[in-house]
């Protein structure tokens, strides 16, 4: 009976591994030889994300079954998107907008513009390839931006300093989700020499007076878009791009139920990497709807039939701030080597799923308050109360045995937090380790570092 | 250094400070620009700019809450404070201002729990949705202020309070049009010290100091024989030794573009009938904060501004260390002031006053620099 499981899980993989390489492969066929040298030549990062397949080995290794099968539709929609916004470079370029990661492309979209969102690589690459944003992160320090800013912005300044940005048109930003990320927008205005707009999330934002402000900002976004991009606003388009967002989320509640079990029946990429890429890159993808239709109904086989995704689960935690992406296979070492869980993630856990379609302000001010209340920017750019009341409902809500926070060394605003957080864990009784590192730096703190960091926590205050 | 007779420079803003609080009035400590000093002068309530200059040690505690990785002003002030330095202060008004500023609000609350701790949602923009939002934000506080400290606080005497901040503002204003000078009658050191006393005191004391200054300027020579002319850039800057320091190696400091300076926080607030529009107005066009996002052509027009005006030959950039958008910034200020050809010198700092002798040896090639 083993020995069929493993095989078949053995297929999941090696389908998976030849769906990804065909849709790869796909990009030079459609771009031509020439072209494909031609970019390469012009954007030497594409050899690295050619190496995305990688990153089905980081999440099937050590899982079985439905949760191996989950984390394999998980990369298996990443890998087609990815070759698409990859078009981007050659097609329609007249058309494409740079966006920053907290400003979702829902309204660029529907307006026919093409996306590329400046972040993704800083992301993506070091989740690939531990050490390929080293090079950009050296040359923003070379050209005088402090080693103390976050590691994402500068190896995204890196990128564009060293003339490898897409060729975009437009920039669309915010001051979200921290000054380091907002100041980082001027210097790739300047550098790239081109119209930027930026939209500026208030500091309190839950209310509608905020909701209407940044409603507004966007009316003005959109103005500004009509004129500065050969994109029109199409209502009918934004509906329907909205509407299956909502699917999307129904979904993605369901899934979050299913995960309070347990054992949980997925955890970890299947819940954070999903979220990641299809609520932050293709909102609005009827692929993405399927991807989590599919992702629930796993989770809910799994729940029928008593199966944990980490067999002989014992310990369940949520993670604080954004994954570690230089080390993306620390959950599965942490599932093997302790029986930890990951459930959920700040990243992913959101308090508006839904959007309000029924008129056309209705959905603005549904994208308003998504985007002022996105992933990390309610928790960086708020006051405390967000950053420390979603973290503790969250322990109480997934039956959770501890908090992890990614205590990324460039995040000075989340670092500040941290002395009250230990005091508030304290009082609780609540186990929390702070996980001292550099988000896409692994030179800063090592793998062998961080899995230090892990076994003495794991050893000192969990007593395992 | 100071000549000690006959020195209207020579004041003691501590003596003054203790004064106020004697005679009943209420500091109200302000931790950014963003905070609208006019609003925080009615009645007996009067504006005190936070700072931690008597701060000896380091930031042992405020690290353990604000970590070592952010802005030192933030540590020193939260150090500062949970050392008992800062108990005459009666409120406490915070704007959202940075990563930085948000978080010492909200270590502040949680530590100290003052009975009145107050953040002023400040807007990044300048335009007319922004400003509504921001005077709305103003009228908020005024209401908060009205309510604790049982202060009538209305249109009218905030219009009063606003001429009173005005008039003031114009009397720097024209002791610091004597930096255009060739010859310049008093030292940076001089008018940083009044300017710390200015963000310091209320205005019915300084008024009186600053007219005597004003009145025998005519007849003052500079304490400092000038090789060269600096403009200082920079976020906020307390001790006036760090200015000293500088203009010890023979340079003038002849222009103050930080937060605790002149530039541009000595230009006067307009006046409607709508006195929290213009506040808000004001405060946000004349706002020359890297935070600020549709101002970076205006930030690097108003410093080569200020080097023609002031004479400038050298501007000395300063950021405080682990200050992002300073961090930013400063980058591209340089690579901005180098193809105008103007001299630049980076001076990354910590907000206390330290290491003497780097930053003398580093002002020192500056200067030789600039002359040869």
């Amino acid at each position: 009976m083993e020995i069929i499981s493993h095989i078949q899980d053995q297929i999941v993989y090696y389908q998976s591994w030849l769906k990804n390489n065909q849709n790869i492969l796909k990009m030079p066929l459609r771009h031509g030889s020439i072209q494909t040298i031609q970019n390469i030549y012009k954007y030497p990062w594409l050899l690295k994300l050619a190496n995305v397949n990688r990153l089905l080995t980081m999440v099937t290794k050590g899982r079985q079954g439905n949760y191996r099968k989950a984390n394999a539709a998980v990369v298996e929609k990443i890998v087609p998107n990815l070759m698409h916004l990859l078009d981007n470079l050659v097609m329609d370029t007249d058309r494409l907008v740079l966006h920053e990661d907290m400003v979702p492309p829902e309204i660029l979209v529907a307006m026919g513009l093409k996306t590329w969102m400046a972040e993704l690589l800083g992301i993506l690459m070091p989740i690939v390839d531990s050490h390929s944003v080293e090079k950009y992160i050296d040359i923003a320090e070379n050209s005088g931006i402090p080693p103390d800013v976050c590691s994402l912005p500068k190896s995204t300044m890196g990128i564009i300093l060293n003339n490898e940005a897409p060729p975009v048109k437009a920039i669309l930003t915010s001051n979200s989700p921290c000054d380091g990320g907002m100041a980082s927008y001027q210097l790739i205005k300047n550098k790239l020499d081109i119209p930027m707009f930026q939209l500026d999330v208030p500091y309190n934002f839950y209310n509608d007076r905020a909701t209407d402000y940044f409603a507004n900002e966007l009316k003005r976004m959109i103005d500004w878009l009509e004129y500065h991009t050969p994109g029109k606003m199409d209502w009918d388009h934004l509906h329907a791009i909205c509407e299956e967002r909502n699917k999307m989320a129904a979904h993605e509640l369901e899934l979050w139920e299913a995960i309070r079990q347990r054992p949980a029946p997925l955890a970890a990429e299947a819940i954070y990497l999903s979220h990641l890429w299809c609520f932050n890159v293709t909102p609005g993808d009827p692929n993405g709807t399927e991807l989590f239709k599919y992702l629930t109904e796993l989770a809910n086989e799994n729940v029928q039939n008593n199966i944990a995704a980490v067999p002989n689960e014992k310990y369940r935690t949520v993670l604080w701030n954004p994954p570690l992406l230089h080390f993306i296979d620390l959950f599965s070492w942490a599932e093997q080597q302790y029986g930890l869980s990951l459930i959920i993630d700040s990243m992913s856990y959101n308090r508006q799923p839904f959007i309000d379609i029924s008129t056309k302000d209705a959905m603005l001010k549904g994208l308003a308050h998504i985007i002022m209340t996105g992933p990390m920017a309610r928790h960086t750019r708020g006051p405390a109360q967000n950053y420390f009341d979603d973290m503790f409902y969250l322990y109480t809500y997934f039956d959770l045995d501890m908090i992890l926070v990614a205590g990324h060394i460039g995040c000075k605003n989340t670092a500040a937090l941290n002395g009250i957080l230990r005091e508030k864990c304290r009082k609780k009784g609540i186990p929390l380790l702070i996980i001292d590192y550099d988000l896409s730096d692994p030179r800063v703190v090592s793998h062998d570092g961080i899995i230090g960091q892990m076994d003495r926590f794991m050893e000192n205050i969990m007593n395992k | 250094m100071l000549s000690q007779t006959h020195n209207a420079f020579n004041f003691y803003p501590q003596k003054m400070l203790e004064t106020a609080i004697d005679n009943d009035n209420i500091p109200l400590g302000y931790a950014c620009n963003n905070v609208p000093r006019m609003l925080l002068s009615v009645g007996k309530l009067f504006p005190y700019r936070l700072n931690a200059i008597g701060l000896t040690g380091g930031t042992e505690l405020a690290d353990i809450y604000l970590s070592q990785v952010t802005c030192s002003y933030t540590r020193s002030l939260l150090e500062y404070a949970m050392d008992d330095q800062l108990e005459f202060v009666q409120g406490w008004i915070f704007a959202a201002g940075c990563d930085h500023l948000r978080r010492l609000y909200d270590n502040f609350q949680y530590i100290l729990t003052p009975d009145f701790c107050y953040i002023l949602d400040v807007p990044h923009k300048g335009g007319h949705d922004a400003i509504s939002w921001f005077s709305q934000e103003l009228k908020a506080l005024s209401v908060a202020l009205s309510d604790h400290f049982q202060t009538d606080i209305n249109d009218s005497n905030i219009s009063l309070a606003i001429t009173d901040h005005n008039a003031m503002m114009q009397s720097l204003q024209n002791i610091a049009n004597f930096r255009k000078n060739n010859t310049p009658a008093f030292s940076g050191t001089e008018f940083h010290r009044l300017m710390h006393a200015s963000w310091t005191l209320p205005i019915q004391l300084m008024k009186p100091v600053i007219d005597k200054i004003e009145k025998e300027l005519p007849e003052r020579t500079c304490p400092v024989n000038d090789k060269v002319r600096l403009l200082v850039v920079s976020s906020v800057i307390d001790q006036y030794e760090w200015i000293e320091a500088i203009e010890n190696n023979g340079a003038l400091v002849v222009a103050d573009r930080f937060c605790s300076g002149a530039i541009p926080q000595l230009e006067i607030c307009p006046q409607t009938d709508n006195p929290f529009y213009d506040m808000a107005a004001h405060l946000l066009h004349t706002n020359a904060c890297p935070r600020m996002m549709d101002t970076f052509a205006g930030r690097l027009e108003l410093i080569i501004q200020t080097v023609k005006e002031y004479h400038v030959d050298g501007v000395i950039i300063a950021p405080i260390k682990f200050c992002d958008i300073w961090g930013v910034e400063t980058t591209q200020v340089i690579s901005f002031l180098k193809e105008k050809k103007i001299p630049v010198l980076k001076l990354e700092r910590d907000y206390s006053f330290s290491g003497e002798g780097q930053l003398s040896t580093r002002v020192q090639a500056f200067i030789e620099q600039i002359v040869l």
